[in-house]
């Protein structure tokens, strides 16, 4: 370091970086907690409580597809706007990572079309704002579609009106749990023979067919289990019943917006990690593979996609990140997320600053929660790659 | 970077001003709000810019509508220059923060006077300036007759209003169940039910007109709604300010009271200066005209009720702007597109609820 | 089709190639559309969906749509509220700013083309400049060139066709500067913005950024937020990357939380909030200027991350090298690992840049009059009320984000290349 001493003695206090290491984290901890208590001051001087008595109180609304009665507490209001927050990004998550691997892939086609196609998806989308594209999906869609009396449809698949829009699904009926608690433990089982099986292909050299025996384990119990319930799970279609939709996965269209608005601006920068990492991988790893006499599929399952997938897990975990935060943005379309309820406590004459805090507090919990479940499974790619 | 440098300049002098006098006290730095407008020569004003009748911008940024009117009466009753405002457009959350903050000076934009937001929101209610019901909307060949034939239906309510809550109480007593689909702005519910993504619309019944009376007729005109006869709830709407500042709020309710007065006495933007010369004393007084004594002189000084007033602010606002009557005519009243009869809002010897506290 | 049958094709195709000279355009189709029965099936189908997408767009863009209610509206999508008498003031700040980092522009590339010497080849003649030019900003020409359709006066086109050739006269004469001169190029963009600035609020009838709007406001919001947050985000970075355990502390949990939240909770949070963090004495600063240290803070906390990547990318040797030489811990990082760091940043803060500008959407969220609140205002207006008219402005809204940032980030492309950063 620059403190060398002329005379051999110790320093004087000063210059000591001893000394100055500690007086220094002492000041900055110092400054620190002065500022907070000056703010908290200053909060106390204008008459701003931070009180959160208001959680416990009659919310007095309701709030679209949910259970929340006008008697519910503002906390419960405010837990069931987090979790239409979770659901949206949930299903929007898994929906983008899909899309964007598909259009990131197709970025690379040899295909000049289908290159070009997917190149225009993502200069497109990736250079408009997020809130854009929500508000344009829903503005359009509220120009195009049917009122629900005149919904068109995909008769048991889709149903689409402006108010709300009905997608067919599996539902389970009594043994519905049962039959999902079962083929957990299938899977279970399934990841454990594939272990084994790689194991022995590893041991022995010979090819061991882990896919088959890991994939007919799984096909084999769900059958089963299937015909012992006696049809556990129903195919649950949409149609129309009055002014609404029985049956399927119904949604809003505020919901719809969101999940559309957010999948499409997402996946295009999904892609766009999906593409870079893909040619990330050093040419000389293919060109290794050739040489090993690898057919281009083999390549690609051995060799390619295995180093890109790492390449572009952390960027993709930060996107997914994103798309969480993002959901936030449904407040310009009306969709009764965790910032959109809050809006409406705070309009009610609730503590803005307290119920804000509280927000905020659930976001960072929630994004924190995503990380560490993304960070961890990143953690275990690497060792496991490595 | 160009607010970068205002900003730095802003921080440093924050900076100099701030560093140990935290303990500053509570309360604002003492003055009135009405000394802080006069030395700013300008009237913040925060209001709605989407509400037909009531407040919308035009394409050259000109704000217009009844709100509007009565922000430029504030002003001109003050600062003497009706044209004196600048407008701030404020959502149903942001507005009351916005008032709280002092980015305005007052606030008119369709705010219902409650008692909740008179005792939490740190916001003073002044003289109401339309007394409004909240209704519902339907097509008209919906066939429902009133709230209790709603039942599974979709009803589209501003979020964090008053009329979200009346919805939920008129619901429950009427024993129906719905979806509420809630938005911040009123324009987005034009859009939404325009598209049929509810069926029922509530809001303050004047709104409702607004959106009626120009409901495009490429969607079948105004014919094609129906405004139920139920009125759910009171909704007066009328300007607030911030709470503890008295003098300012008692100028403010003042010059909204000059234009129902006004009206009261006849005085409009057409006659105010003859009227100046009138023989009523009341109305002389009011215009801030020297009173004749009892022996004919008449040289005494004005009327000056001590609210920090000119003496002549009245004559100021109708000149200017008009009495209430004018102003309601112009902006939402029969001849216009919203076509809204007086009713409740006509004044007290026509059986309306309009009563200005007499002027002495 | 599946991902693994896409994938089957050949990878690592650069970027698209056009026909090239050794292929006859039959072979060229066979090559690339036509390869396998798959392929084909592909083509059709894609092919097909494409071209219906683009003629139903074709078709809206130039029949169907009425784009009146942007053409009447067209000032306010610019510049919001700004008094009609002066928009000089704007144009003024315009020329200002063209001019000045036209100069720097100049300055700066003969510079380059000085250290490069003899490698350097020639530079073409005027008419492939100004088609190269053209190719490489063709966003933003057509953005301008859309918006220049709206205008009902010649004012805007004159003004854009004398910006565009201050513009190049300001280049050639940046290249003719004295080389004395150039050395202090990199300050003239800074003195434009001062400039500009001044030429917009001062004096009588100077308009304060409280009425700024639409186009105006999103670019100086942009510009105000990098600005003030990079002083934050070096210093948290530095905080970061700090072997004092209590300034790491702070600088982790900053950095951490104000990421882990949505921007638009911190706008609320500033709009209700900021305000308390003055003291009593001075007067609350406007909402405008709350809004943008709530960007500021939050943009910190990013720029942040994108400056300590930077300082990682220094090797080790460059820190000892230097300590060897005897600076002091100051001097190391001002001298030598800054000026290599933030360097290789700046691919990365255009990117975030972008981000910012596209974040000022979120403006609109809390009220102020930003490009999609005005599409908002104008849908209301008596002569499109209830028409469905709000796809058509938000149309017009996304063409001028898409052409802003879109050649932000060619530009941001073109730099990486330059610099070498993104190489191995």
């Amino acid at each position: 370091m620059a403190t060398t001493t002329a005379a051999g003695g110790r320093p004087p206090l000063w210059r000591d970086v001893r000394v100055l290491r500690v007086a220094f984290q002492v000041a900055v901890l110092a400054a620190v907690v002065a500022f907070v208590a000056y703010l908290y001051d200053n909060l106390q001087a204008n008459d701003v409580e931070l009180d959160f008595g208001f959680l416990d109180q009659q919310a007095g609304f309701r709030i679209a597809y949910t259970d929340l009665r006008p008697s519910d507490t503002v906390l419960d209001a405010m837990l069931t706007g987090l979790r239409n927050t979770v659901t949206v990004a949930l299903v929007g998550i898994v929906l983008t990572l899909v899309v964007g691997t598909v259009v990131g892939i197709a970025r690379l086609s040899g295909n000049w079309i289908v290159r070009h196609v997917a190149g225009a998806y993502v200069e497109v989308l990736r250079n408009v704002p997020p809130l854009l594209v929500i508000v344009f999906v829903n503005a359009g869609a509220l120009a195009t579609l049917p009122p629900i009396q005149e919904a068109s449809r995909i008769d048991g698949l889709l149903v689409l009106s402006v108010s709300e829009i009905g997608v067919v699904s599996l539902r389970g009926d009594g043994n519905g749990w049962p039959y999902l608690v079962t083929l957990g433990l299938a899977v279970a089982a399934a990841v454990a023979v594939g272990v084994w099986r790689t194991r022995l292909e590893e041991r022995t050299g010979r090819p061991a067919r882990r896919w088959l025996w890991s994939g007919g384990l799984v096909l084999v119990v769900a059958v089963v289990a299937y015909l012992a319930l006696d049809g556990p799970v129903v195919v649950s279609r949409p149609e129309v019943e009055g002014l609404g939709i029985r049956g399927g996965n119904r949604m809003g269209l505020p919901f719809a917006s969101v999940l559309v608005g957010l999948v499409l601006y997402t996946s295009s920068h999904v892609a766009e990690i999906v593409r870079g990492s893909i040619q990330a991988v050093p040419r000389g790893q293919t060109e290794a593979a050739d040489a090993l006499g690898l057919s281009t599929g083999q390549r690609l399952r051995h060799v390619v996609l295995p180093q890109a997938f790492r390449i572009a897990t952390p960027p993709i975990i930060n996107q997914c990140l994103n798309l969480t935060k993002n959901t936030s943005l449904g407040v310009a379309v009306a969709f009764a997320e965790l910032m959109g309820v809050t809006n409406t406590v705070i309009g009610n004459g609730d503590p803005a600053i307290p119920a804000i805090l509280v927000a905020m507090g659930m976001y960072l919990v929630l994004s924190l929660a995503i990380s560490l479940v993304a960070n961890l499974a990143n953690h275990r790619l690497r060792l496991v790659e490595r | 970077m160009l607010l970068a440098l205002g900003l730095v300049a802003a921080s440093c002098s924050d900076d100099s001003n701030g560093d140990g006098e935290e303990a500053a006290g509570g309360g604002g730095g003492g003055g009135s709000l009405l000394d802080e407008v006069r030395d700013r020569g300008v009237l913040r004003c925060g209001v709605n810019e989407t509400v037909p009748g009531f407040g919308l911008v035009d394409e050259s940024g000109e704000y217009s509508g009844f709100d509007i009117e009565f922000c430029k009466v504030v002003a001109a009753g003050i600062l003497g220059d009706a044209e004196a405002v600048e407008y701030v457009s404020l959502d149903t959350e942001t507005r009351f923060t916005a008032l709280d903050a002092g980015d305005i000076d007052v606030l008119i934009r369709n705010t219902t006077w409650t008692s909740s937001r008179d005792g939490a929101e740190n916001a003073r209610f002044l003289v109401t300036t339309f007394y409004d019901g909240q209704g519902m909307m339907v097509r008209a060949d919906s066939g429902y007759g009133s709230i209790a034939d709603m039942d599974g239906t979709t009803i589209c309510v501003l979020s964090g209003t008053t009329t979200e809550l009346n919805l939920a109480t008129a619901a429950a007593q009427a024993g129906i169940d719905y979806e509420p689909l809630t938005f911040t702005e009123a324009d987005q519910i034009q859009e939404a039910f325009t598209a049929g993504q509810c069926q029922g619309w509530t809001s303050d019944k004047s709104q409702l007109a607004g959106v009626r009376s120009t409901f495009p007729e490429s969607e079948g005109g105004p014919e094609a709604l129906t405004i139920l006869e139920e009125t759910f709830s009171k909704e007066p709407l009328g300007p607030v300010v911030r709470d503890g500042d008295d003098e300012w709020a008692d100028a403010v309710n003042w010059t909204i009271i000059a234009t129902i007065q006004a009206e009261e006495f006849g005085i409009t933007s057409e006659n105010v200066e003859e009227m100046r010369s009138s023989d009523n004393l009341d109305v002389l007084r009011f215009l801030g005209e020297p009173i004749p004594t009892e022996d004919g002189e008449s040289d005494a000084a004005p009327f000056d009720p001590g609210l920090g007033l000119e003496p002549d602010f009245a004559v100021d606002i109708v000149s200017q702007v008009g009495n209430y009557g004018e102003i309601y005519e112009r902006t939402v009243g029969p001849d216009t597109p919203l076509g809204l009869e007086r009713g409740l809002n006509a004044q007290w010897t026509d059986g309306g609820l309009l009563y200005a506290a007499p002027y002495r | 089709m599946t991902a693994a049958d896409v994938l089957t094709e050949p990878i690592g195709v650069p970027e698209p190639e056009p026909p090239s000279r050794d292929l006859t355009p039959r072979q060229w189709v066979r090559a690339n559309l036509f390869s396998s029965p798959f392929n084909s099936a592909l083509t059709v189908v894609i092919g097909l969906g494409a071209a219906y997408v683009l003629v139903r767009l074709a078709r809206w863009a130039f029949v169907t749509a009425d784009w009146a209610i942007v053409r009447v509206n067209l000032r306010l999508f610019m510049v919001g509220f700004f008094p009609v008498d002066q928009l000089w003031r704007l144009w003024a700040a315009l020329y200002v700013l063209v001019v000045t980092s036209g100069l720097a522009a100049g300055a700066l590339a003969e510079a380059a083309r000085r250290v490069a010497d003899g490698d350097a080849e020639p530079r073409p003649a005027l008419p492939r400049r100004v088609l190269a030019a053209l190719r490489r900003f063709w966003p933003a020409v057509v953005c301008v060139g859309v918006i220049l359709s709206f205008t009902r006066t010649p004012g805007p086109t004159v003004g854009t066709v004398g910006l565009v050739a201050a513009g190049a006269l300001a280049g050639a004469a940046g290249r003719r500067l004295p080389r004395r001169l150039q050395r202090w190029a990199w300050v003239l963009p800074i003195v434009g913005l001062i400039g500009a600035l001044q030429v917009i609020v001062a004096g009588e009838g100077g308009v304060g950024w409280d009425r700024w709007g639409g186009l105006h406001l999103a670019v100086a919001a942009t510009i105000a937020g990098t600005a003030l947050a990079f002083p934050l985000g070096l210093l948290l970075a530095l905080g970061r990357r700090s072997s004092l355990p209590a300034l790491r502390l702070v600088s982790i949990v900053y950095i951490e939380a104000f990421r882990a939240v949505p921007l638009v909770t911190l706008l609320f949070l500033g709009g209700y909030m900021v305000g308390y963090l003055f003291p009593n004495t001075v007067d609350p600063p406007s909402f405008l200027v709350r809004a943008v240290i709530a960007v500021t803070l939050f943009e910190a906390a990013y720029i942040a991350e994108i400056v300590r990547g930077g300082l990682q990318a220094v090797p080790r040797g460059q820190y000892e090298a230097a300590q060897a030489l005897g600076l002091s811990p100051v001097g190391v990082m001002r001298l030598v690992v800054l000026p290599q760091a933030l360097r290789a940043v700046i691919p990365a803060m255009v990117g975030q840049f972008i981000s910012l500008f596209k974040d000022t959407s979120l403006l609109t969220i809390i009220g102020f009059l930003e490009l999609i609140e005005v599409t908002r205002i104008v849908a209301q207006q008596d002569a499109f009320r209830g028409q469905g008219l709000r796809p058509i402005a938000l149309a017009f809204v996304g063409l001028v984000y898409w052409a802003g940032c879109s050649t932000m980030s060619r530009e941001s492309r073109r730099l990486e290349r330059r610099l070498g950063v993104g190489e191995r």
